[in-house]
């Protein structure tokens, strides 16, 4: 029963995973025999400024997203749960972009954001106010392209944390009304820290696919400007598929594991204590 | 009263967001090439044309890339759905030594990205002389990047399912296939379409696998196909755009059509 499971991710996830770790240690084009290079790779990484910046590119675009998607949704989820009218037709409409496939979204901003022709330069004239080069502007690429998954993903995360409200029993806030707490008061008291599963769910998972934008990047821009959107997930693509040095890109892909692990492992211990109001 | 206005603005606002690019693209997708450039943006259609669908259907194969995704996509969900219950069943019910650290490994793997597993997987593609063929589009998928995701979701749901239904069942003689199909499946259907419909959007709007294992087009899908489109006629945005609302209204026309099943999968796929 398990035969069929087991051996299809033992070839395609067991293995990758031990044979990307070993090609790491070897300089390789796909065609001649490996060589053992020892930890040439990893020597190599810090005076590699490509590399080292697209490191630099990945942790602004986590932080460009993360921050921004994770409140706005908060919002959002705020706002559906109160008393409206219509709710189900919005919770709807706000989850609607998430399956929008991101080579289209890609196809589609560069449209809206094209400085001459796009919707949001077009929108700006109105106001007379000169809109940038968005795309083509070192400095604005990569906020343009965080918009993006910002778009994508801010009504999907909201649907976590109206679950985590929901759960929430109305009889605290009712205790806390009476006692004569002030709504702030009772957000951060009660909301937030019950909140925290959800928090964390929505954490763990949005960081880590945030380090892996890739679609996206590769239609808006192909890392560029001058190298200022192409993250560690596209670079790892161009070192294998376009300069074919599979042993470098294989130290560049156990980076960017080591980094999402450690990431993730200090979210769950930052997020570990969890509060509990006992009420019976 | 203030406080509800402004409740209904953030609503409003956040609503014309998540609509407005997609209502942009269909607005435009109407225009012609010069409309497009002459015209705002948000200005319906002059002069309505089809002509932008037609120049794409008729200048690319674009029925190839669409049966193709069609394709790929459908025999990754049916993999998906088969091979993720039957493991799920194992982890969840049979007794054998080592089962919770083999689910823990498999559950390990999530935190692993696609990119990092790819110069293998093409290795091993490449090896089974898979390259440019729908098995090889197919195969990672099933069981590399989302295997662990579905056997996790199933096992968690079956977790819940009581043992004592079983029980009964196996006392009226039902073998563990039977049980499986008769007894399991049909209780966990909720979690069956949840994972049925995350592993048909993650393989539909894919870009990454097919832009390394697929050349010719004839294995062309349709995030390709755009991708391609898209680096030939950058400025052309009466083609790219006519070929994106096409891309994206299939997904749409399935999510307004289950919506209500969809909104309540997203949250079982993120239940612990």
């Amino acid at each position: 029963m398990l035969a069929p499971s087991v051996l299809g991710c033992a070839l395609f996830l067991i293995a990758p995973l031990v044979v990307v770790v070993v090609l790491s240690f070897h300089e390789w084009n796909f065609l001649s025999d490996p060589e053992f290079v020892g930890l040439q790779n990893y020597r190599d990484l810090g005076g590699d400024e490509r590399a080292m910046r697209s490191i630099g590119n990945t942790f602004y675009y986590v932080l460009l997203n993360i921050p921004i998607q994770t409140v706005l949704a908060l919002l959002l989820a705020l706002a559906v749960n109160a008393k409206i009218k219509a709710r189900n037709a919005f919770r709807v409409i706000y989850v609607l972009p998430w399956m929008a496939m991101p080579v289209a979204l890609g196809v589609i901003w560069r449209w809206v954001f094209d400085p001459a022709n796009g919707a949001l330069n077009r929108f700006l004239d109105l106001f007379g106010v000169d809109g940038a080069a968005w795309l083509t502007d070192s400095t604005w690429a990569m906020p343009v392209v965080a918009s993006v998954n910002i778009w994508q993903y801010t009504g999907y995360t909201m649907l976590f944390f109206l679950a985590g409200l929901q759960a929430i029993p109305g009889q605290l806030y009712e205790a806390a009304g009476v006692d004569g707490a002030s709504k702030p008061y009772q957000f951060f008291k009660i909301t937030l820290p019950l909140l925290k599963p959800a928090m964390l769910f929505v954490l763990i998972t949005s960081v880590i696919g945030s380090f892996q934008v890739f679609d996206t990047i590769h239609v808006m821009t192909a890392g560029g400007p001058a190298g200022s959107t192409a993250t560690l997930n596209y670079q790892i693509y161009l070192e294998s598929f376009t300069q074919r040095n599979a042993g470098y890109a294989s130290m560049l892909a156990v980076v960017l594991f080591a980094v999402i692990a450690a990431i993730t492992l200090l979210q769950a211990l930052f997020f570990r204590k969890r509060t509990v109001y006992d009420f019976s | 009263m203030v406080k509800r206005i402004l409740l209904y603005l953030l609503l409003v606002a956040g609503a014309v967001v998540s609509v407005g690019p997609y209502l942009l693209t269909l607005n435009a997708a109407f225009k012609s090439k010069q409309e497009i450039l002459t015209s705002a943006p948000w200005a319906p259609p002059e002069n309505p044309v089809l002509s932008n669908f037609a120049d794409v259907w008729g200048r690319y194969d674009f029925a190839t890339f669409v049966l193709n995704s069609v394709i790929v996509a459908v025999a990754v969900t049916l993999g998906q759905l088969v091979f993720s219950t039957l493991a799920a069943y194992a982890f969840a019910r049979l007794e054998f030594p080592g089962r919770d650290m083999l689910f823990w490994a498999y559950i390990a793997t999530l935190m692993v990205p696609q990119i990092v597993t790819l110069v293998p997987t093409f290795v091993i593609i490449r090896e089974l002389g898979l390259v440019d063929t729908h098995l090889g589009l197919v195969l990672p998928f099933v069981f590399g990047f989302l295997m662990p995701y579905g056997i996790f979701l199933v096992r968690q749901y079956f977790k819940t399912i009581p043992v004592s239904i079983e029980h009964a069942a196996r006392i009226d003689g039902a073998g563990t296939f039977t049980i499986l199909w008769r007894v399991m499946v049909p209780m966990s259907k909720p979690i069956l379409g949840t994972l049925a419909i995350i592993s048909f959007v993650n393989t539909w709007n894919n870009l990454l696998w097919p832009l390394i294992i697929t050349h010719s087009e004839a294995t062309r899908v349709i995030t390709r196909g755009i991708a391609q489109m898209q680096s030939q006629f950058n400025q052309e945005y009466h083609l790219v755009l006519a070929a994106s609302a096409m891309a994206l209204l299939p997904l749409v026309v399935v999510f307004l059509t289950f919506q209500r099943h969809i909104v309540r999968s997203i949250a079982l796929s993120g239940m612990k």
